[in-house]
């Protein structure tokens, strides 16, 4: 089996270590330095959307929510976290990129010699930089989207173990409470008739209660019905339950995820232009006459940046 | 045995009862309280008649109040209890009052034919030795 621990030495012995304890220092010292700096490269590395987290529970509160809401409590939780503030940093810096791409490469167009060298110097630099931030974007938004994908299959793994925890015991009780309410309902304004409406007594005080109480949700329930938000809510999820609406925001994200991989394949695309530039700039600085002919690409998300990248 | 030891005690009898949990019946266990003594009171063989009038009607009130409690109690819903499971069982049984004006019978009557008591068995009983 491989080792992934260097062996132990054995002890040298006290007075062994006294004598070389000082150097024994420093050096540890700087062992510990150099390993503290390639713990921090590493990270930088590990960690290319700077730390940036979004970790939703899916809780019993989730569950409970009509499905109509599932998505905007989490779209909520989300607007909340680290995640989101790096993606909106992230979309910000890639539009100030695009931004200054265009205004160079006009300057480009109108100087020559030596500046126009320069520009086409700065303006592959930039667009370096532009695959950069767009590589880092893409790495928050497929973390997004696999986020949502896994907290939607938890979900509809924690409906289904609901719909299995239910006995055919316990089934048939609900059954039978639910046929006893209907007919308490039935019967419920006889017995009022019967006992309480004669001369001979009155309705007590828990039916003068509940009475007013069911008026006053009756009146709530109305306002939520008519409630433009719940309208615009529950328009796409009619006649959906809410495994099927789960599924359809899995496939939503999964669907997210797919093109974000033919994202990447853009950006690789980008990248190899940028790199065909710079051969390009290298030969005509050198001296060296180039083909002339320039490379040409498409791309889906990132269409509005190819026109910079076709450009020499 | 002074002042001073008396307080003492008192004090630790105050701490030792004091947290002592209050019992506190659901609204099955009401229903079933009041429906037992609507029966005693009906089948009760040492009250006149005003007395028994009385009684019932008080239980009768009570138990409307109660019946729609436990049928309107979500704490009760799916609740795979064996009280629960019982209740739900016979709904003219456990729910006598409404049951009873769903089927427009009187209350005794309505409680007798539910366990197997009606007018004709009565009368086509006989008496002999066992």
């Amino acid at each position: 089996m491989r080792r992934l621990f260097p062996p132990i030495p054995p002890h040298p012995g006290p007075a062994a270590m006294a004598a070389v304890a000082r150097p024994r220092r420093a050096a540890l010292a700087g062992i510990l330095t150099i390993a503290m700096a390639l713990a921090a490269a590493g990270a930088a590395r590990a960690a290319p959307d700077g730390g940036a987290g979004w970790a939703p529970a899916s809780s019993e509160r989730l569950i409970k929510l009509p499905a109509s809401y599932l998505k905007k409590a989490v779209d909520r939780d989300y607007a909340k976290s680290g995640l989101a503030a790096a993606m909106a940093e992230s979309e910000n810096a890639v539009g100030l990129k695009h931004q200054t791409l265009q205004d160079l490469q006009a300057a480009m167009e109108r100087a020559d010699g030596e500046l126009r060298v320069d520009l086409r110097h700065r303006f592959l630099a930039e667009k370096r930089a532009y695959l950069e931030l767009v590589a880092r974007g893409q790495t928050l938004r497929r973390k997004r989207a696999r986020t949502r994908v896994k907290l939607y299959e938890r979900l509809l793994a924690k409906l289904g173990y609901r719909r299995t925890a239910m006995t055919p015991q316990k089934v048939a009780l609900v059954e039978k409470q639910q046929a006893a309410l209907r007919r308490l309902d039935a019967t419920s304004a006889r017995v009022d008739t019967v006992f309480f409406r004669s001369s001979m007594g009155r309705e007590s005080r828990y039916a003068t209660a509940y009475a007013a109480n069911l008026s006053a949700i009756e009146r709530l329930v109305q306002a939520i019905g008519a409630h433009p938000m719940n309208d615009q809510a529950s328009t796409d999820t009619a006649g959906l339950s809410k495994e099927d609406h789960l599924r359809g925001l899995i496939a939503a994200a999964e669907a997210e995820l797919a093109t974000l991989g033919q994202e990447a394949s853009i950006l690789g695309f980008m990248a190899k232009l940028v790199s065909l530039d710079a051969m390009a700039l290298s030969e005509d600085v050198a001296g060296v006459e180039g083909d002339g002919e320039e490379t040409t690409e498409t791309g889906a998300g990132l269409t509005k940046a190819v026109d910079l990248f076709v450009t020499r | 045995m002074s002042t001073r030891k008396l307080l003492l005690c008192a004090a630790a009898a105050a701490v030792l009862l004091g947290p002592l949990p209050a019992a506190q019946a659901g609204s099955l266990e009401n229903l079933e309280r009041e429906r037992a003594m609507l029966m005693q009171a009906m089948l009760s063989a040492e009250m006149s008649a005003k007395e028994r009038q009385g009684k019932v009607a008080l239980s009768r009130n009570r138990l409307i109040d109660l019946e729609r409690m436990v049928l309107r109690d979500k704490k009760l819903v799916g609740r795979n209890s064996p009280a629960v499971r019982a209740a739900y069982e016979n709904y003219d049984l456990t729910f006598l009052v409404h049951a009873s004006i769903e089927r427009d019978r009187a209350l005794l009557d309505h409680w007798m034919y539910q366990v197997g008591v009606s007018t004709q068995s009565l009368m086509n009983a006989k008496v002999g030795r066992r």
